[in-house]
């Protein structure tokens, strides 16, 4: 099929770039950004690793078509540390171990984002039914709500 | 896994889509959240020539609420924008639940209603309480419109009575009877990311003198090959005080009228369960 001419804007900066309409968004951030924080493992919308945000809504990348993601803001990994500063949630994964293989860390740690940009203190429920769509194969999911509820604190 | 190649079209009007659509037919299919779609495609399950997106046709997204006609809700809306309508979670409370409970917060920020009801899967969660609402769809097409209960909507596992050149423009739900309250009971399938095992909905409309039932409406999911009513379990309600008996007796109905394609004596022990959890919940909702 033809390529298209797409506009994406990515971390805050726009990129243009020629794309079929079969590309994922996730294929665009890896292969044609280099942007590989987002990982594809189950490619049907059952793990969450290519979990990204489009207008702060956590979504599944490799569900999304890269020309549907024109217009929006999308925020991967590679985006939330400001000025060479980590995000606040990706140093209480560091500080509380809770990055093993780190294969799903991208993804828990922008669906955390988003669950506390919507309720600065969830309760540890609310954090667990938000993390349903994020597995971890190394299983390390206490630690995760550990470094969540941590940098829920944090926010006083 | 790459999605399989096709053509791409973003129609920006509903006549333009329903047009591309009449003249693709069964080469095409339509294209909302994507969450059902593109993992079918993937898997090779289905390998249309032409994907037809109502993304870029204005206001489809809307939910719309009105006393008299109800709620209308666009096929682009999603499972997440229901949860947190204010309208959806006041009036139609065990609605709003079904929908929180489907897939996971990707999904629901994703997925649509109206995919979720043109995938017809049996286990469709928002399928038992808008069955008990007695939704109706609105399907266009190139040379008109009809509108037609969501019981009829579904004829099988994942078939519905949708032609080929039609889009479901649109679901209604009609205002919830006065002096009513409704409630959804579900269990989780161990084996699968959020898939109900069997979901249970229930509408009971009350005489506010008397506190008799005057009109019971029991909607299920997984546990035939679509989503029913159990018109005999409603029936066994109709006119009735409600205790401890009646509504065993009811559950016991409910499981009977059933036709589980797997799992069938689980099912059957399960849905008494529900259905009885539902009726009390409905109850209690109405004090």
């Amino acid at each position: 099929m033809k390529k298209q001419l797409i506009t994406l804007r990515v971390n805050g900066e726009s990129c243009e770039l020629a794309v079929e309409p079969q590309r994922t968004l996730l294929e665009t951030l890896r292969e044609d950004l280099g942007l590989t924080g987002a990982k594809e493992a189950c490619g049907t919308g059952e793990c969450g690793a290519c979990t990204v945000l489009i207008d702060g809504k956590p979504i599944l990348s490799c569900l999304t078509l890269a020309i549907e993601a024109q217009g929006k803001e999308i925020t991967t990994i590679e985006g939330l540390a400001q000025g060479g500063e980590l995000h606040p949630l990706q140093k209480a994964f560091i500080q509380h171990g809770a990055i093993q293989c780190g294969y799903c860390a991208s993804g828990m740690i922008l669906n955390a984002k988003s669950i506390l940009d919507e309720k600065p203190k969830p309760t540890r429920e609310e954090i667990l039914k938000g993390l349903e769509g994020n597995l971890c194969r190394c299983t390390g999911y206490n630690k995760i709500l550990e470094a969540i509820m941590a940098a829920s604190v944090g926010k006083d | 896994m790459r999605i399989p190649k096709f053509e791409y079209f973003c129609p920006l009007s509903m006549e333009e889509g329903c047009s591309l659509l009449y003249k693709h037919k069964a080469e095409a299919k339509i294209l909302a959240g994507g969450t059902d779609l593109f993992v079918k495609m993937k898997k090779k399950e289905i390998l249309p020539k032409v994907v037809i997106s109502l993304k870029g046709i204005r206001k489809l997204d809307r939910i719309e609420w009105d006393d008299r006609e109800g709620l209308k809700i666009g096929p682009l809306v999603t499972h997440e924008a229901l949860v947190s309508h204010p309208v959806v979670r006041e009036k139609f409370d065990f609605l709003s639940e079904a929908c929180f409970k489907i897939g996971t917060r990707q999904v629901r920020n994703m997925g649509t209603l109206v995919g979720n009801l043109c995938n017809a899967s049996p286990s469709s969660d928002a399928s038992a309480p808008l069955l008990v609402l007695e939704t109706k769809l609105k399907l266009v097409d190139l040379y008109g419109e009809r509108v037609v209960p969501l019981e009829e909507f579904f004829v099988g596992p994942f078939q519905t009575i949708l032609e080929p050149q039609e889009i479901v423009a649109e679901v209604r739900v009609p205002p919830p009877p006065r002096f009513s309250a409704g409630s959804y009971e579900y269990i989780h399938k161990a084996s699968s990311v959020g898939e109900s095992l069997v979901g249970a909905a229930v509408l009971l409309v009350m005489d506010p003198k008397d506190s008799t039932c005057q009109e019971a409406r029991i909607g299920l999911s997984s546990v035939a090959s679509t989503p029913i009513r159990a018109k005999a379990a409603e029936r066994m309600l109709k006119g009735k005080k409600l205790g401890d008996k009646i509504v065993r007796e009811a559950a016991q109905a409910a499981s009977d009228e059933i036709q589980p394609r797997s799992r069938p004596w689980y099912r059957r022990e399960m849905t008494k369960v529900l259905v009885e959890r539902a009726i009390f919940r409905a109850m209690e909702k109405m004090r």
